[in-house]
Order: C-alpha cells, then structure tokens, then sequence
C-alpha cells in the first residue's frame, strides 16, 4: 500500500530524513522506534502532506501513485489519515459538528461508544481534554474517516500507563478490526504501545535514516538493552 | 392593564423574521412586532409580560415617563436628538416583566423595514421589575429587495434589584443602509444580564453605542459576534461603569472581517471596590481588505477594583487548518467551520440560517484569505 522509496526531506536547506526506502502492504502495521529528533514524526508528516518540509529526493508512493505535490485534502481523500501527537484546539467545534463536517454522522455514536467516547460529542475538539482523551479522540478521527493508511503519531504519549492498553486495542481495531484494505504506520519512542498491538514489523529511526527493520518484540527489546543501534547479528 | 394589536404578518414577514429568531406568537411569553412605522403585533401568553406601544404606555403608567430618557439626555447627541424630536408620537414598545415573575417562555421583540429608502427612528424600553427573571430575543431585519434605508434606535432597558435577564439579538439590515443604535442598561443590585448579540449580515454602516451600569453585586456578562464582509463598516462603541461594590462583568467580542471593517472601543469603568471586570476583543481577518481594531480600554477609580483586558487580531492558523484537511473536509468547509467555532455560532438561539449565509460568505472571502 505505501511506498516510501528513497525520500529525503529538508526544512530550511537542513536535512531531516536521509534516503528512506519502508514498505508497508495492506494489512500490516508497524512501528517506527526511535529516539527524540531522530526524524519520525517528519516522515509522517511528508507523508500526509503536513509543512513545512520540502522532500528533495525520493517519492511517497500510495498503491503506486505518487503523492507528491498533492495537497493535504487530496491525500485524505485517497484514504491517508493521522492521528496527531499535539491536535490544536478547535474551539467552537465540537466533535458532533466536525463529524457532520465529515460526513460521518450516521457512525458517530456507534464509534464513539466503542472508544468510550461518547460522552465527548458536544465538547469542542482537543479544548480541555486530557492526554488519553485526545489519544483516543484522535483514533475516534480516523474510524470517521474511514481511513486505510492509518498513520499515529506518538499515540501512548501524555497517556496514563493504565489507559495505554485502551489506546492499543483502539489502534489494533482501527487497522485489523475492519473491512478492507487497511495498514498502520504507528511512531513511538517508548516501544510501549507494542505490548497493545499485533506489529507486523518494527524499523529503527536515528539521524534521520532507517538503520534496522525487524519483528517487532525482538527490536524492542534490542533497543532496551543496547539502545537505537543496529543489532550486531543484523 | 394588556393590549393586543392583531395585526396580520404575511407568511413572509415571518419568513424574513424567522431568520432573525421569529417564532409563533403563540409560543413566546410575549411577542412585539414594528413594521416601518408602526407596531403591527403585540401579543402575550403571560399575564406576567405586558407589552405596549410607548405612546400608550406613558399615558398609562405615569412611572413611564421616568424611565423614558431616564438613561440618555434626549440631546446627548445628534442621532439621539433626532429621536426625542419624533417623541410627539413616540414609535417603539414598552415591555414590562412584573415583579417576581419567573416567565417560562421567551419575549420576542423585532423591527422590520419593508419600505426602501424609509428613514425609521425607534424607541424602546424594557423594565425588567425587581426578581423577574425573563429570557429575551430580539431582531432586526429587512426583505430582500430593501437595501437602502435609515434606522436609528434607542433602547433602555432596566433591570431591577435581582432581576435576570437572559437575551440574544440578531439584526440582518439592507447590504446599503446605515443604522445607529444606541442602548442604555441599568442594572440595580443583585441583576444579572447575560446578552448574546449577532451582528452578521452585509450593511453600509452600523454604529452601536451602548452604556451599562451596574448596581452593587449586579452582574453582566455580554456577548458580540460581529462579522463584516466587503463592503461593511461596523463600529462598536461599549461603557460598561461597575458602580456598586461586587458588580461584576465579561464583555466578549468575536470580529471576523471577511473584507470589511469593524472597530471596536470598549471603556470598563470601575468606580466601586470589589468589582470585577474583563473585556475580550478577539478578531480574525480572511483578506488583506479592511480593518479590525480593538481598543479596550480599563479606568479603575476605586480600591479594589480589578480590571483587566485582552485583544488580539490575526488570521485563520494555518495548523488548524491543516489538521481539519487531514481528516477529509475540503479547505472551504474546513476554514468555514474554524469561523463558525470562533464566532461561536452553535449556539441554539442563532437560527442556522444566518450560519449559512456566515458559511457563504468565508467561502467568497477565500480568494484572499489565505
């Protein structure tokens, strides 16, 4: 399903992500790990299409097509949708008005029950909502969406630990629990999230270059006890 | 003492004031009408609410007279006077919530301009008797083939010891008219008004001026959403004079300019200790056309009284946008729907038409916007 193939990002004539290749096909999810800075929440934004970053070699390929030069609202409209670390506050608009807006009245309430959120339909998107609040509100947005790359950024951040498993499950289903060709791209820096779903594959990210890809919990676990390096028998 | 003008709205006069919060006569507490130069309708369903056309009401009640230019001088200013000099046969309604009500259903009060070019100079007043609590609406509105005229309105309202008022008032003019309205509200100890006004549609000119003094722990909390597009100049002129100790006010103003200009100068005054006040001037611009100015202003002439202020202008953030797109909706919808959220236009008294026509407007804006 997506293709990232050789890209290379800058902001400001400084490189961010170093000649990039991922291949992630329908059905699967993975994880990208890596430290602070080291260019994950970037590649998801060249993804999506998010600025400031200006892709300077290399291509983001969607079932094939090229994604780039295409705005953000086209790249949604082809079924690519994030859950963001940080939302901004929407104040004015409450869930129930974006989901109208989304044109996904009809499952609102049945969504939002299944992510306990249904008590949330007339607050103001993001105003006054809590860390796993917005995690969870973030999922609710891509279920709406009916996304098919599903892409979350840092979803365990600013979580309680006793609500991260709530915010896996959410995630297992969003990507596997549905109808239809679907695929996560989950980021993390913890690796907590990985006790909450079934990651197909786990890559390491650092300076801005994938350095390892692997399964998953044999990753982690590297990464517990060596750190973002390259495993020696890799 | 109850008098009911049965006058007949056409099922479009209702249509017309149906956008600006009309509802059956039969469903409102009390319901006043004015049509160009004439009150058309005057109903009420709560023997609590008493509606009268001014002239009436200050050969009825003696106190009438007292209330009548009792919060402006008749020659305070020019527009002002033009208004006294028309007092031989004074047009406008007298409401009065009797003392103690608890009214249940909303008054409803309106003024509709039907003749083109017509010049039109009301006054109203609202006496709101000591722990009446009452919800009001009130609109201004002209068909859609009127777009030039003049209107110039008074209004003083009066609430008295612990009276409640809640209200919201929405006026749609003549993309080419001029309107001045000047409002006087005094709110004796222990009131409390919380007022939501919708200035949202196309008009030349539209100056409001208006002062509010508040009693001992009287209590006011005000609401404006202002919109102008190309073509618009709106200016707002508040005093709010916290004159009793423990009075209390929030005065919020939401501009969007689409094009046009909005200027907005609020005075706080607090002359009493243990007053608390706070204005918020927050405005958002679409186009490199026209103006936002927000001028607060903060006098504090009595220990204790604390004041403080807050204004800002800017455009539409690029990261809300941005994160509203990634979830589907085109650029139009998504732009629309940050100012509708910062208009705060969910409100339930504010008809979903004038949403609609908010909505189409920041759409004709977008050419510029971004």
């Amino acid at each position: 399903m997506l293709h990232v193939k050789d890209l290379s990002i800058a902001v400001g004539g400084r490189t961010i992500l170093d000649h990039i290749d991922l291949e992630l096909p329908d059905g699967e999810l993975h994880v990208l790990l890596g430290p602070n800075g080291s260019g994950k929440s970037s590649l998801l934004s060249a993804i999506m299409g998010l600025p400031p970053f200006e892709v300077t070699q290399g291509d983001v390929l969607l079932d094939g097509q090229s994604l780039l030069g295409m705005a953000i609202r086209e790249r949604s409209a082809l079924g690519i949708g994030m859950a963001f670390q940080r939302p901004p506050s929407i104040e004015g608009v409450s869930v129930r008005s974006f989901a109208d807006a989304m044109g996904a009245a009809a499952s609102l309430e049945r969504e939002a029950a299944a992510l306990d959120l249904a008590e949330f339909l007339s607050r103001d998107m993001n105003v006054g909502f809590s860390g796993g609040e917005i995690k969870r509100w973030e999922v609710l947005k891509l279920v709406l969406q009916d996304a098919r790359l599903l892409l979350f950024d840092e979803p365990e951040s600013g979580v309680d630990l006793e609500h991260v498993g709530a915010i896996g499950a959410a995630i297992q289903r969003a990507c596997k629990g549905g109808e239809g060709r679907r695929a996560g791209l989950v980021i993390t820096h913890t690796g907590l999230i990985l006790n909450h779903v079934e990651a197909d594959q786990a890559h390491i990210l650092r300076e801005g270059r994938i350095i390892h890809s692997g399964e998953p919990h044999a990753v982690f676990a590297h990464i517990q006890s060596h750190g973002y390096t390259v495993p020696e028998a890799a | 003492m109850q008098t009911e003008l049965s006058g007949h709205l056409s099922n479009e006069e209702r249509a017309i004031l149906h956008d600006v919060g009309f509802d059956s006569e039969t469903s409102r507490a009390g319901t006043s009408v004015l049509i160009d130069h004439g009150l058309r309708l005057i109903h009420t369903t709560d023997p609590n609410v008493e509606i009268l056309p001014l002239a009436e009401a200050l050969r009825t009640y003696d106190f009438v007279q007292d209330l009548m230019f009792g919060l402006v001088e008749p020659d305070a200013n020019h527009d002002v006077a033009l208004v006294a000099e028309h007092m031989r046969d004074p047009l406008g309604h007298f409401v009065w919530v009797k003392p103690g009500a608890k009214v249940e259903l909303p008054v409803q009060t309106f003024t509709l301009m039907e003749t083109p070019q017509a010049r039109q100079f009301t006054h109203d007043i609202t006496l709101i008797d000591e722990g009446a609590e009452v919800e009001m609406i009130s609109g201004s509105a002209v068909p859609g083939s009127v777009h030039k005229g003049r209107h110039v309105s008074i209004n003083e309202t009066y609430l008295r010891r612990n009276a409640h008022c809640k209200s919201v008032s929405i006026e749609q003019w003549g993309a080419a008219m001029q309107t001045y309205s000047y409002g006087y509200s005094d709110l004796g100890e222990g009131a409390h008004d919380a007022s939501t006004s919708v200035m949202m549609s196309p008009v030349a000119l539209s100056e409001s001026h208006s002062r509010t003094t508040l009693g001992a722990d009287a209590d006011v909390s005000n609401q404006a959403i202002i919109f102008a597009a190309e073509g618009t100049t709106r200016v707002l002129k508040t005093q709010i004079e916290l004159n009793g100790a423990g009075a209390r006010c929030e005065d919020i103003a939401r501009m969007v300019s689409s094009g046009g200009t909005i200027v907005n100068d609020a005075l706080l005054t607090g002359n009493a200790s243990e007053t608390n006040g706070f204005l918020g001037c927050d405005g958002l611009k679409l186009t490199d056309q026209g103006e936002i100015r927000a001028v607060p202003a903060l006098v504090a002439h009595a220990e204790g009284s604390m004041l403080s202020h807050e204004a800002s202008v800017g455009m539409i953030d690029n990261d809300k946008l941005n994160y509203l797109m990634a979830s589907g909706p085109e650029e139009d919808t998504a732009r629309s729907l940050i100012v509708q959220g910062f208009l705060a236009l969910e409100d339930k008294h504010i008809p979903s038409s004038l949403r609609q026509s908010v909505t189409e407007m920041i759409a004709k804006a977008k050419s510029g916007g971004m």
